[in-house]
């Protein structure tokens, strides 16, 4: 899992103790008046993953996330609607505030910084943090990214409020970037931050500081005394405890030795809905389970240039398609706590609302594989020429509910008379790397189902993900991830265009048309949208899920607990 | 000069003499095996598909280079050979590398973690020990007695029940519906530290691996009882008029117990090696979960520290009990 964080306005829909919130609503757990809202205590979380690193630069799961968020903060950061607003920016730079200058093919950023902000041990924040913030990340191998930061050419600091950083080409999705600023005072002097303490108790401005880290048992938070916001937080102390598996949270959060838990399976839900003190949190989220098709013939690795042999013929996608029930799998196996699917990009401001995918209706997909030429065999098989409609779905080995949608799928399909047979892999080998073989990587696949998170920025999903030149070959030595091995020339177009462009109408209108172009090839099957569902004791209030952060903990200066 | 003393002596310093030569020809002979064992372990996890880097690969923000980047970092991109006489050459000299996960270093990672597994393991060794010992002479004393079938039967029982659903069933039974004892971890977080808590917090995990490991340990102990119960020496100390308590517990239970030492001695190592499946249900943070978070995210430079350090623990374990054998049971000579 990673971190999404990133840009403007999305669909967020909470369902907060049952209540099904829209949209524009702030959603909000029982938010009871400010004046009832009991101070001081501190609040057991369960987390059922070990964060591996709190440097947000090291950091890859969205757990470490969870947990740093509440002491580091960004420059800008995201609302539950995908709106930016500014954290330790005063506003946010546009084109229309002059914080965002276009200068030939480069830009300039301008950031005004909110003033009189402390680090946690005291020590002025200024524009030089912003700039080491950069440097860090340029200077240090061990850094899991350097997306944008490597385009940048230089961070100007004309006094402590005032940073401007200079990006030597259009880089449209720098709003997303300087999600984490660490201090330059504490950093500065250190060879290798992997060797440091600040991996462990980091030093941010956030409402909380990081005192103690005992590695799989617990991780303790206290107020943060310099934090900016009067009044903020509202807890003494946040424990995060460690936990062995999402069983064992549950199994504390009802015994009430933990307060709160972190990502819940939809199907624990129905058990602890029953429980009235218990209370549920559920945010629409931009994952997105998807049917991978691979357009090209499988092989190791796959020629793009020769169509799949089944797949290759946009009739047979088309017919998959229209007999796959997404409903049915969202109904019965997530028990209704997810959406169908219907676009690359499911949540955000870059979320076409009219680009949809056709609905299950398998008597059509009958009628479109007879017109196309696939004419059943003796056993009900398809098949048209010597080529027989026989595939072979791959997923992770061990995910239940993935096992079950492939059973539903045999089912379904061989009734429009379409054979799948099952080749399941370990994560690590079907999602893996290029230079790792991994058969997704090198094409040799025929569908793969798995689950991807676009960031509230679509750029890098929809260009990695499908354009020419991004699939994976040996030309390009493996790069990419158009594993689909789809290619088309407009697409490429569009995309290109919507990334040369920092004006997010355009963006917009630019991104609807590309994932109208990817649903008229019926390039992937959207089967559904889950949602991140956390649980608290009734006791707790104050939490506000978010999409587009790493967890709930975004919200954690707000969070109480009624003893 | 008193001759027989001195024959006496000379003797004693000549089995000495053997027993160094012998404890060093087995050390001399550990070395290649070790070695050996190394590089089964490295080609083993090497073997495994996916890899450190794997995780990465789903993220639209981490680029290729990125990943190349970071492989080189991690001197992954250098041939197998070459990667594993690095690790060698560095962890004979201390420096055991760096998580590729945390960055944290390995000899770091596994001091924090050790105290923890001691703990635990500690408190299942002397469970073991203790109740092995009383309830493996009562079954052989009162051989078919009503006592000794349930023992024996419950000792079969346990011996064949999964840590894992053994563990699962005294949390359910004793955690959720009893609310006897605390359902994982080392201490209630957030309260002061007290010696009570952190023992409500051991019964459960200890208990789990303790019930297990008591099943072949009392077997063991029962066997060895019954061949010393009916050897000649024992109607001998019955014959001088010595009472049946000391009779058992004097000639018998300490001659029965010296092919027991040697299982003992073999369960040592598992005070560092900790309890995989017991500590991952329990949330306890010892080297078992160390061994198995780092497995899951192909972490290679904590798992080699961890398996290079159990084995050579594994080896030296099994040297003490030869050792400690030929102490106990002099008709054992070392040559």
């Amino acid at each position: 899992m990673r971190r999404t964080r990133p840009l403007a306005r999305a669909i967020a829909l909470v369902v907060g103790v049952g209540l099904l919130v829209g949209a524009c609503a702030a959603p909000a757990a029982p938010a009871p008046s400010a004046s009832e809202q009991p101070r001081g205590g501190a609040l057991v979380f369960a987390l059922w993953q070990e964060p591996e690193s709190l440097y947000p630069f090291y950091a890859t799961q969205t757990v470490s996330g969870l947990v740093s968020d509440v002491a580091v903060e960004a420059l800008i950061r995201v609302d539950p609607d995908g709106n930016y607003l500014p954290q330790l920016a005063r506003e946010v730079p546009t084109l229309q505030n002059g914080g965002v200058k276009l200068e030939g093919g480069r830009m300039l950023v301008t950031y005004r910084l909110t003033p009189d902000v402390r680090w946690s041990d005291g020590t002025p924040f200024t524009s030089a943090d912003v700039k080491f913030t950069w440097q860090a990340i340029m200077r240090d191998p061990k850094v899991v990214s350097r997306e944008g930061y490597d385009k940048i050419d230089e961070i100007e600091t004309p006094d402590p409020v005032t940073a401007v950083v200079r990006y030597r080409e259009v880089y449209a999705p720098y709003a997303t970037r300087f999600d984490a600023i660490v201090p330059k005072h504490i950093l500065e002097n250190v060879a290798d931050v992997g060797k440091s303490d600040f991996v462990r108790l980091p030093i941010g401005t956030g409402p909380f500081k990081i005192t103690e880290f005992v590695a799989a048992d617990h991780i303790t938070a206290e107020r943060n005394p310099n934090y900016r916001i009067k009044d903020r937080p509202l807890l003494d102390k946040i424990i995060f405890k460690s936990v062995p598996s999402r069983e064992v949270a549950v199994a504390q959060l009802k015994a009430g030795e933990v307060d709160g838990m972190w990502l819940l399976l939809e199907a624990q839900v129905p058990e602890l809905e029953k429980l009235p003190e218990i209370k549920i949190l559920s945010v629409l989220a931009a994952r997105l389970e998807r049917l991978e098709f691979n357009l090209a013939k499988p092989g190791n690795p796959a020629d793009p240039s020769v169509p799949h042999p089944v797949l290759g013929d946009l009739a047979m996608r088309r017919a998959l398609l229209l007999a796959t029930p997404k409903q049915q799998v969202i109904d019965k196996l997530l028990f209704g706590k997810a959406k169908p699917g219907n676009s690359v990009i499911a949540l955000g401001w870059a979320a076409p609302k009219d680009v949809v995918q056709e609905s299950y209706d398998p008597q059509k997909a009958r009628q479109v594989l007879d017109a196309a030429g696939w004419t059943p065999g003796a056993d009900g098989i398809r098949s048209k020429g010597a080529v027989r409609a026989s595939l072979r779905i791959s997923t992770t080995t061990g995910d239940r509910i993935r096992e079950q949608v492939e059973q539903i799928l045999i089912d379904e399909w061989r009734q429009i008379g379409v054979e799948l047979t099952i080749r399941n892999l370990p994560s690590s080998v079907l999602l893996g790397t290029w230079s790792g073989g991994s058969p997704k990587a090198r094409g040799d696949f025929d569908i793969a189902m798995f689950a991807s998170t676009p960031g509230l920025d679509p750029h890098a999903h929809l260009s990695l993900g499908y354009q020419c030149r991004n699939i994976p070959q040996e030309s390009n030595r493996g790069a990419g991830s158009n594993h689909s091995r789809f290619c088309d020339p407009q697409f490429d177009r569009l995309v290109d265009e919507a990334g040369a462009s920092v004006d997010q109408e355009t963006r917009k209108q630019l991104y609807a048309r590309a994932q109208r172009i990817v649903n008229e090839n019926v390039v992937k099957i959207w089967v559904y949208n889950n949602s991140r569902i956390d649980a608290f004791r009734a006791n707790v209030g104050g939490y506000r899920g978010n999409p587009w952060t790493s967890a709930v903990t975004w919200s954690a200066e707000d969070w109480f607990v009624r003893r | 000069m008193d001759l027989r003393g001195h024959l006496e002596c000379g003797g004693l310093v000549r089995a000495q003499v053997a027993l160094g030569r012998y404890v060093l020809r087995r050390l001399i002979q550990a070395v290649p095996l070790l070695l050996g064992i190394s590089i089964a372990s490295f080609a083993i996890l090497r073997a495994v598909p996916g890899g450190p880097t794997s995780v990465y690969e789903s993220n639209p923000n981490i680029t290729d280079e990125d990943i190349k980047r970071l492989e080189h970092a991690f001197g992954l991109d250098q041939p197998l050979p070459l990667q594993y006489l690095n690790w060698l050459g560095q962890f004979v000299t201390g420096d055991w590398g760096y998580s590729y996960i945390s960055h944290r270093p390995v000899l770091a990672l596994i001091g924090e973690r050790l105290p923890n597994t001691i703990t635990l393991m500690g408190s299942v060794f002397l469970t073991v020990l203790v109740l092995s010992l009383i309830i493996g002479t009562l079954t052989a004393v009162k051989q078919y007695s009503l006592f000794d079938h349930v023992v024996t039967g419950a000792t079969f029982a346990f011996l064949s029940t999964p840590t894992f659903w053994l563990g699962l069933l005294l949390i359910i039974v004793f955690g959720l519906q009893l609310r006897l004892f605390p359902l994982g971890g080392m201490a209630t977080l957030g309260a002061p530290s007290d010696i009570g808590d952190r023992l409500r917090h051991l019964v459960l995990p200890v208990a789990t691996i303790a019930l297990v490991q008591l099943g072949s340990h009392v077997r063991y102990l029962r066997a060895s009882m019954l061949e010393t119960i009916n050897q000649d020496y024992m109607r001998t100390a019955r014959a001088k008029g010595l009472g049946e308590h000391i009779v058992i517990a004097r000639h018998a239970l300490k001659n029965a117990a010296i092919p027991y030492v040697t299982v003992i001695a073999l369960d040592l190592p598992e005070l560092f090696v900790g309890a995989l499946v017991t500590e991952q249900i329990f949330g306890w943070p010892g080297m078992g979960r160390l061994f198995w978070d780092s497995a899951t995210r192909s972490d290679y430079p904590i798992l080699m520290g961890i398996l290079a350090v159990s084995s050579t623990l594994i080896v030296l374990a099994n040297l003490l009990a030869d050792v400690v054998y030929g102490y106990l049971d002099p008709r054992i000579r070392f040559g």
